[in-house]
C-alpha cells in the first residue's frame, strides 16, 4: 500500500448504553479511494464524525500522517486536512457559488471584512483545481444537487484538503451525475487527495473504490481490496444473509382480456407528451428515465396531483376522470411518491396514525365517532404483515429506519385496498437488506394481482423486479420492452442515455 | 440580458406601481410631484424607512421583529421624561437614552432567539407586550404635549440642513432626518456587504446549522441583528418625537405590520437568507405613498389598513409564486423535436 494518511486503531464508542463502535479500525493511504460501507445504524457515520473531530471516541487513537490527534477536536481534524461533506452538503442556497466555495476560508482565516475580488479569485482557483466551470455569481439554490455537491466539493479544496469524506454522496443524484462525481473523485487522486467513500450503494462501490473496509452492528467485518469481491459477496459481507435475486417473471394467465389500466395520448404542456401504455393484472410494469424525463410527472397525473391537460385513463375498460388524489383513490389507484419524508409521511405522529390515515373512515361509528379499538386493531394487524419492527404502533414515525418507514408508507397504501399501485422510488435510501423485504413484498402483491407501476433511478432495480419496461426521455416514452430478461443492464442504461437508436414510434 | 435580469427582481415591479401611482396622483394633484412636496415625505416617512431597515435585517437573518415599534415608543417615551425630570434639555443626551434602551431591549429579544432558540415572531410578540406594559406601568401614561415638551426636540424637528425659498419669500428644507437616514443605509449597506457579520446574517438566514459548521458564531451574529434593530428603533423614536411635537405612550405600537409589509413588498423573503436595502427603500415609498393619498383620492382611511394587509399578503405571494415557478422551470426539459 501506498504511503499511509490516515490511521484509526481500536476506535470504540458508546453512546447512553448502546456500543455504536467497538474496536474498529480504519487505514487510508494518500490518495487512495476508501469505500466505507454497512447497513444503517453499522456505525459509519459515528465513524466519520470521530474523524471529523465532532465526536470523541471512548478509546482508540488516530494519526494523521503519523502524528497523533490528541484532542479530537473538529478544528484540529480540519487542519489535519480532513473535510467532510455531509449529506445535506450544508450549504447557502441564498448565496452565489463563488461565496459558498470562499466562506469558510475567509473564516479560517478570522478576517472581519469582505474582499469580494479574493471571494471570487478563491472560488474560481477551486473549481478550476477540479476542472469544473460553474457562474460564480449563480445562487446555489438554482443549481441541481450534482452542481451543489461541486460546490461542496471545491469548498473542501480550499481549506486544503488531504481527505474528503464523503457520506453517501450519490443518494439524491442521477447514475450520470455519479459518473460525473466519480471522474472528480479520480482527479481529486491525481492531486493526491484521498476519499471516503461512505455508501450502502454496491454497484456504485465497485465503480470507484480500491478498498473497502465493510462495518456490521458497530463492529469491523473486515477490509478488502475491491478486486476480489463482487456485488453478492459484498452483500453477504455487510448483512450476513445470503440475498439471491430471481427476476420477476409475470404469469400470462393472469392477464384478462381487459387491461387493468390503460393509458391513451396523455398530455400535459411542458411535462410529457403522446404517453399511452396499458397495465395488466399482476404486472410490474417498471418506468425508467433520467430525472427531468417526466417519468414522475405522469404518474403523478394518473394519480391526480397534477392533471393532465388531454388524453384518457381507463381503469378496467372504463374511462376516469381523475382530478385530484381522492378521485385515484376512489378508483383504486394507491401512490408511493419518490420523497416518503416530506409527502408520505407525517413523521412526528404515531406510526399506527401515519398507518389507518388513508382509511380512517372506516372505523367511524354510526355516532360519526372513531371506533379506537378497532383503528388499535388495524394498526397492530398491518405492523404485523409487513414486519415493522417496533415495539408499538404508539410510537412516532420518525423513531423507524428508513426500510421500516417505508414499509409504514406501504402499508398506508395497502390499507385502502388498491387495485393499482404506483410505487416512485420505493427504495430510495433504503439497506440493501430492507430493500429486499420491499421487493419481496411488492412481488407478493403482484403475484396475488394487483398492478404495479415501478419507477426508480436504479436499472439494476427495474431489471430485477420488473416484467415489463417503458424507458421515458423529453417527455417521451421512447422504448418499451416487452419482456425484461431479455436486455442487460449496460444496454439498458444505453437506451436510457439515448446512446443507442431508440425505436420510438413518434 | 440585463433589463431580464432585473425583471427576476420583485423590486422592479414594485418600482413600476410605485411610479404608476405617482403618475395618477399627479393627474388628480399636480401638487404631488413638487420638490415641496417630496420634501415633506421624505421627511415624514425617514422614520419609517429606518424602521423598516432594522426589520429587514431581521428578516435577512430568518427572524421577524414585531416589537420594534414598542421598542422605538419606550424609548422615545422614556427619553422624554428623563430630558423634562433633568432639565437637561439636550437633544444628544435624549438620542444617547433612547438608543441604549433600544440596544437593551433588542439584546433581550436576543436571549430568548438565540440562547432559548424560541421562534423569533413569538418571542417579539411577547416581549413587545411586556416592554410596552411596564413602561405604562412604571413610567406612565401621560401624553407630553407641545408645551412641555424640551425646546432642543422641537428645535431638531424644525432643522433643515437645505432651504429653498418660496416665490412668497418664504421657505421649506430638506430635513435632517434625510440625512440621518442616508447615513443608517450607507452603515448598514456596508456592513451586509463588507463585513463577515453581514454576510453571517445572510448566511443563518439561509442556513443556520450550515453556519455554525463553517464555523459563524452564529449566537453574535443573531445577538447583533436584533441589538442593531433595537439600535434603529430607539433612534426612530427620538426622530418620531422630534417630527410630531408629541409624546403619547400608545402611539407606533400597532404600526409594524405596515412597515413589515414595506420591507417583504420590497423583495426581502418572510423565510429568510434574501433581500436587498434598495428593495426595501422602494418598498417603504410605496406604503407612504399609498398611506398619504388614499384620503386624497377619495377613499377612507379604513382602506389604508385594508391595503397593508392586502399589500403584506400579495408581497408573500409574488415571492413564493416566483420561488414555485423558477422551481418547476428548472425540473422538466421537454425536447422540441418530432
Amino acid at each position: 500500500m501506498a504511503e499511509v494518511f490516515l490511521e484509526a486503531r481500536n476506535i470504540s464508542k458508546t453512546f447512553v448504553g448502546v456500543k455504536a463502535l467497538d474496536n474498529v479500525d480504519l487505514t487510508i493511504g494518500k490518495g487512495e479511494i476508501h469505500c466505507l460501507i454497512g447497513e444503517n445504524g453499522s456505525g459509519k457515520s459515528t465513524l466519520i464524525k470521530i474523524i471529523g473531530g465532532v465526536y470523541k471516541a471512548d478509546s482508540g487513537i488516530i494519526r494523521i500522517e503519523g502524528t497523533e490527534l490528541r484532542g479530537m477536536q473538529a478544528i484540529e481534524s480540519i487542519r489535519a486536512g480532513i473535510q467532510i461533506i455531509y449529506q445535506d452538503l450544508s450549504l447557502f442556497p441564498n448565496l452565489t457559488v463563488a461565496e459558498n466555495i470562499s466562506v469558510n476560508q475567509m473564516l479560517e482565516s478570522n478576517q472581519q471584512k469582505v474582499n469580494w475580488k479574493q471571494v471570487r479569485e478563491t472560488a474560481r482557483k477551486a473549481l478550476a483545481e477540479i476542472g469544473e466551470d460553474i457562474p460564480l455569481d449563480e445562487r446555489v439554490e438554482s443549481l441541481s444537487v450534482a452542481k451543489k455537491q461541486i460546490i461542496a466539493i471545491s469548498r473542501a479544496l480550499t481549506q486544503n484538503a488531504k481527505l474528503i469524506i464523503m457520506d453517501e454522496a450519490t443518494s439524491a443524484i442521477t447514475s450520470e451525475e455519479v459518473s460525473h462525481l466519480f471522474s472528480i473523485i479520480l482527479k481529486l487522486k491525481q492531486r493526491g487527495i484521498a476519499t471516503l467513500f461512505v455508501s450502502h450503494k454496491l454497484s456504485e462501490v465497485f465503480q470507484i473504490a480500491e478498498n473497502i473496509t465493510v462495518l456490521r452492528d458497530g463492529k469491523l467485518l473486515g477490509v478488502y481490496p475491491s478486486s476480489e469481491l463482487d456485488e453478492e459477496k459484498l452483500a453477504y459481507i455487510m448483512t450476513g444473509r445470503m440475498l439471491k435475486f430471481e427476476p420477476y417473471r409475470y404469469d400470462e394467465q393472469m392477464k384478462d382480456p381487459v387491461p387493468l389500466l390503460e393509458v391513451k395520448n396523455l398530455a400535459k404542456a411542458g411535462q410529457y407528451r403522446n404517453i399511452n401504455f396499458q397495465l395488466q393484472k399482476g404486472e410490474i410494469l417498471g418506468i425508467i428515465g433520467l430525472i427531468g424525463s417526466g417519468r414522475t410527472e405522469v404518474v403523478e397525473s394518473i394519480f391526480g396531483i397534477d392533471g393532465a391537460d388531454s388524453g384518457s385513463i381507463m381503469v378496467s375498460g372504463k374511462e376516469v376522470h381523475i382530478r385530484n388524489p381522492r378521485d385515484g383513490m376512489r378508483h383504486g389507484i394507491a401512490f408511493l411518491p419518490e420523497d416518503r419524508l416530506t409527502q408520505g409521511l407525517f413523521d412526528v405522529q404515531s406510526i399506527g396514525n401515519n398507518i389507518v390515515i388513508t382509511i380512517l373512515k372506516s372505523f367511524l361509528k354510526k355516532s360519526r365517532m372513531l371506533d379506537v379499538r378497532k383503528k388499535k386493531q388495524a394498526e397492530s394487524e398491518w405492523v404485523e404483515k409487513l414486519s415493522i419492527k417496533t415495539p408499538t404502533p404508539a410510537n412516532p414515525a420518525n423513531s423507524l429506519s428508513g426500510g421500516n418507514q417505508q414499509r409504514v408508507v406501504l402499508a398506508k397504501w395497502l390499507a385502502t385496498d388498491p387495485k393499482i399501485f404506483i410505487l416512485d422510488g420505493p427504495t430510495i435510501g433504503i439497506d440493501i437488506g430492507s430493500k429486499h423485504t420491499i421487493h419481496e413484498i411488492i412481488r407478493d402483491l403482484a403475484r396475488q394481482g394487483m398492478g404495479i407501476i415501478m419507477i426508480s433511478d436504479e436499472a439494476q432495480e427495474i431489471l430485477d423486479n420488473c416484467n415489463r419496461i417503458l424507458v421515458m426521455s423529453g417527455g417521451r416514452i421512447i422504448r418499451e420492452i416487452k419482456d425484461s430478461t431479455t436486455i442487460s443492464r449496460d444496454e439498458l442504461l444505453d437506451v436510457i442515455a439515448k446512446r443507442v437508436e431508440t425505436g420510438a414510434d413518434a | 440580458m440585463k433589463i431580464k435580469q432585473l425583471f427576476r427582481h420583485s423590486e422592479t415591479y414594485v418600482l413600476f406601481i410605485v411610479i404608476l401611482f405617482s403618475a395618477f396622483v399627479t393627474a388628480i394633484n399636480p401638487a404631488f410631484l413638487t420638490l415641496e412636496n417630496l420634501f415633506d415625505l421624505l421627511r415624514s416617512s425617514s422614520g419609517t424607512a429606518i424602521l423598516a431597515i432594522g426589520i429587514f435585517l431581521v428578516l435577512i437573518s430568518g427572524g421577524v421583529d414585531v416589537s420594534c415599534t414598542t421598542i422605538a415608543i419606550v424609548g422615545q417615551y422614556i427619553s422624554v421624561n428623563v430630558l423634562i425630570a433633568t432639565g437637561f434639555d439636550n437633544i444628544w443626551f435624549a438620542f444617547a437614552i433612547s438608543m441604549l434602551l433600544g440596544v437593551t431591549l433588542g439584546a433581550i429579544n436576543a436571549v430568548f432567539v438565540s440562547l432559548f432558540k424560541l421562534p423569533t415572531l413569538i418571542v417579539t410578540l411577547g416581549t413587545s407586550s411586556l416592554y410596552h406594559g411596564a413602561m405604562l406601568e412604571f413610567v406612565g401614561t401621560k401624553a407630553v404635549n407641545v408645551g412641555g415638551l424640551p425646546q432642543s426636540i422641537k428645535d431638531f424637528g424644525a432643522f433643515n440642513v437645505l432651504n429653498v425659498s418660496r416665490p412668497d419669500g418664504s421657505t421649506f428644507g430638506l430635513s435632517v432626518f434625510f440625512v440621518i437616514l442616508v447615513v443608517i443605509i450607507l452603515v448598514t449597506w456596508f456592513i451586509l456587504k463588507f463585513t463577515m457579520i453581514g454576510r453571517g446574517i445572510f448566511a443563518i438566514g439561509g442556513n443556520l446549522e450550515a453556519a455554525k459548521r463553517a464555523g459563524f458564531n452564529t449566537r453574535r451574529i443573531q445577538f447583533f441583528v436584533y441589538m442593531y434593530a433595537g439600535l434603529l428603533a430607539g433612534i426612530m423614536g427620538v426622530m418620531h418625537l422630534s417630527l410630531i411635537r408629541y409624546s403619547n405612550p400608545n402611539y407606533l405600537v400597532g404600526t409594524e405590520l405596515s412597515v413589515i409589509a414595506a420591507v417583504v413588498l420590497g423583495g426581502a423573503r418572510i423565510s429568510g437568507g434574501s433581500g436587498t436595502i434598495t428593495g426595501t427603500m422602494i418598498g417603504v415609498i410605496l406604503i407612504t405613498i399609498l398611506e398619504k393619498n388614499l384620503i386624497m383620492i377619495g377613499l377612507s382611511s379604513y382602506w389604508q389598513q385594508f391595503f397593508v394587509g392586502l399589500v403584506l399578503l400579495i408581497g408573500v405571494s409574488i415571492t413564493y409564486l416566483q420561488a414555485k415557478f423558477q422551481d418547476s422551470g428548472r425540473r422538466i426539459i421537454v425536447k422540441e423535436e418530432e
